[in-house]
């Protein structure tokens, strides 16, 4: 390699590099320290182990995963480059390991489903980017579809943006000319990369997507975006209060509302009309997601 | 080799960094002998040429009110400009790890176009951090080649795994489990002679202790999995039996079940399943060898239309006079 070597010899996986502790050598006064700089020494990285490194690739190949195949991921690190250590708790496992990628701007961010509540991770940008992440799997008319097919979503009341009216937008596409036989493909091809979700002809984001793209999304659409009244987050799918209008995600609601026996709206108070969901309790037997209920709910709102 | 694709794509990555404004004002170059145009998402920050400048603070000594503001200003841009620089190492570490899923080579001025930018006069600084992170944080090995040495990928410094290790990979993100789970339906729909009722389906399911609505720790949800993702992806075509009271639903192999997999290799699974040859079921034995058939001829057509459009390609390119890159 042409480029400058590492500052100084370290143990393989040990300590940190010397640069995170250090401020750049380039332009810098002497005695500078750059204390509100996310790697200015202030705050203690974790360590990385190859068990880290492997987990981190390979979640990388995946680019999303429920929680259980997180743990397994976890195990079957542990098992091939550190037999004899003991498995650290998943969180604190994935804290370390935040700490070092903080300086990279990236984080292993957890999520749920929006239909059931179930736990999932991702590998995001922290610093705003807009699809990137696609931009290397996909052509730029097949990104500038995907663009289309968000806004409708967002616009949408339901979360949900029908695959008539994406397809009608196909002549608006930016780059090469695409035709709709073409678009619908593009269109699987994104559910099958776990951007998008299909259900019954209609298609929403998929809980990768809204991981990896809400600063983005909240960013750009700031005036059409829906955010959860409880835990505030990006929200596309969800039950929302007839009366004024505050919407929460399905296991928002379900957690919400658990132990309570008449829901009320949290913020004016009216009696909430929506069947409330199940918590997502992996070891209990349930009808695997109430989004048709509550689809039919939304719907009768809009009319 | 650039593909046409990634070129395309690539621009809207860096068209929409430019517009988002997500960086905060930036300084110009850290160089201290240059005197750059501002960058276009500068903001209220001095317009100072930092090299120039120091000498003159330094005279000008921190003592005065103005010292002090000058040097608290040109603390402020010294943050900024070494907050960028973090910010493109990242930006660089992110586009190697993306381009090198594609398995194609990293050329440095793809580097310089699509994420260094102005900052180029950096780039072996800005290259060399990328690569300690590729290598601390992932596990990754940045290696330079070519005639130039100007192009690179990445090497997988992890230790190789065993056989079993490599399944047990294999199987992760649930896709193992779960298209073990789709075969058995597809040998199931095969074997009732291309199509299988919804019940009959089930009811080898709760035989192997898969219940349509109990979360299974290898299928999530299987009544999800079978009816919504394997009809989705296009593995199982799902449909209503006419004419049937009360109304019934079947299975059949979907369009990309054809594409992934053979009737033949079904049948075989099935077979070793229950312990026999595949020639123990005649019908299903003759109507699998016919597929075999079938799917020879297509490719054998496909490879020799892929010939001869090669074929032609190479004499058009021989005529323009185009050799390798």
């Amino acid at each position: 390699m042409g480029a400058p070597s590492p500052r100084s010899p370290r143990p393989e996986g040990a300590a940190a590099p010397a640069f995170l502790l250090w401020p750049p050598a380039v332009g810098a006064a002497p005695g500078y320290r750059a204390l509100s700089h996310p790697q200015g020494g202030t705050r203690r990285a974790g360590v990385m182990t190859d068990v880290h490194r492997r987990f981190l690739q390979l979640l990388m190949t995946h680019g999303v995963l429920e929680e259980w195949d997180v743990r397994r991921l976890q195990k079957h690190c542990y098992r091939v480059h550190d037999r004899t250590g003991a498995v650290e708790e998943l969180e604190d496992f994935i804290n370390n390991i935040n700490s070092v990628l903080e300086s990279l701007y990236i984080e292993i961010k957890k999520g749920a489903t929006e239909d059931d509540g179930r736990p999932v991770y991702a590998l995001v940008n922290l610093a705003t980017t807009s699809v990137s992440k696609m931009a290397s799997d996909f052509a730029e008319n097949e990104l500038d579809l995907f663009r289309k097919a968000l806004e409708l979503i967002i616009d949408s009341d339901t979360g949900f943006a029908s695959s008539t009216n994406i397809l009608n937008l196909v002549d608006q596409l930016k780059g090469k000319k695409m035709r709709k036989k073409e678009a619908e493909q593009v269109l699987q091809k994104f559910v099958q990369n776990k951007w998008l979700i299909e259900k019954e002809g209609e298609f929403t984001l998929h809980s990768r997507a809204i991981l990896e793209m809400e600063q983005y999304i909240r960013e750009t659409y700031p005036d059409a975006v829906k955010i959860c009244n409880i835990c505030h987050s990006l929200l596309i799918q969800g039950q929302s209060c007839e009366t004024c209008g505050i919407r929460m995600h399905l296991p928002c609601v379900a957690k919400y509302f658990q132990p309570s026996l008449e829901p009320r709206c949290p913020h004016c108070n009216d009696y909430w009309p929506h069947e409330i969901p199940e918590v997502f309790d992996p070891e209990k037997e349930r009808e695997a997601g109430p989004s048709k209920v509550s689809k039919r709910s939304l719907r009768s709102r809009q009319h | 080799m650039l593909q046409k694709p990634e070129s395309e794509a690539l621009p809207i990555l860096q068209a929409e960094g430019e517009k988002d404004g997500g960086r905060d004002g930036e300084t110009q170059a850290l160089t201290a002998s240059q005197k750059e145009v501002p960058s276009p998402l500068l903001q209220e920050t001095p317009k100072e040429d930092l090299g120039a400048r120091r000498e003159e603070g330094a005279a000008e000594s921190a003592l005065t009110p103005k010292g002090v503001r000058t040097l608290a200003a040109k603390a402020l841009a010294r943050r900024r400009a070494y907050r960028r620089l973090d910010r493109t190492v990242a930006e660089l570490v992110q586009f190697l790890l993306v381009k090198d899923k594609k398995k194609s080579p990293i050329t440095r001025s793809e580097m310089v176009k699509y994420v260094i930018g102005d900052l180029k006069d950096l780039f072996p600084e800005i290259i060399a951090r990328a690569a300690e992170h590729l290598r601390y944080v992932f596990g990754f090995e940045l290696k330079q080649f070519g005639r130039k040495h100007h192009t690179y990928i990445l090497i997988n410094k992890l230790k190789p795994l065993e056989e079993e290790e490599e399944e047990e990979e294999e199987d992760l993100g649930g896709d193992g489990p779960r298209l073990g789970l789709l075969i058995m339906i597809l040998g199931l729909i095969y074997m009732k002679g291309n199509s299988a009722r919804e019940t009959q389906v089930w009811e080898m399911l709760r035989r192997l202790g898969v219940r349509p609505s109990k979360y299974h720790f290898l299928f999530g949800y299987p009544k999800r999995l079978v009816m919504e993702d394997f009809v989705q992806q296009r593995y199982l075509n799902y449909r209503q039996v006419p004419h049937t009271n009360p109304p019934e639903c079947e299975f059949s192999w979907g369009p990309r079940s054809n594409l992934e997999i053979s009737k033949m290799k079904v049948l075989g699974f099935v077979a070793k399943l229950h312990k026999k040859e595949p020639q123990h079921w005649p019908v299903q034995y003759r109507e699998a060898l016919a597929d075999e058939a079938d799917r020879a001829r297509a490719k054998a057509r496909a490879e020799a239309s892929m010939r001869a459009r090669a074929r032609a390609r190479a004499s058009a390119s021989e005529r323009a006079g185009i050799g390798p890159w």
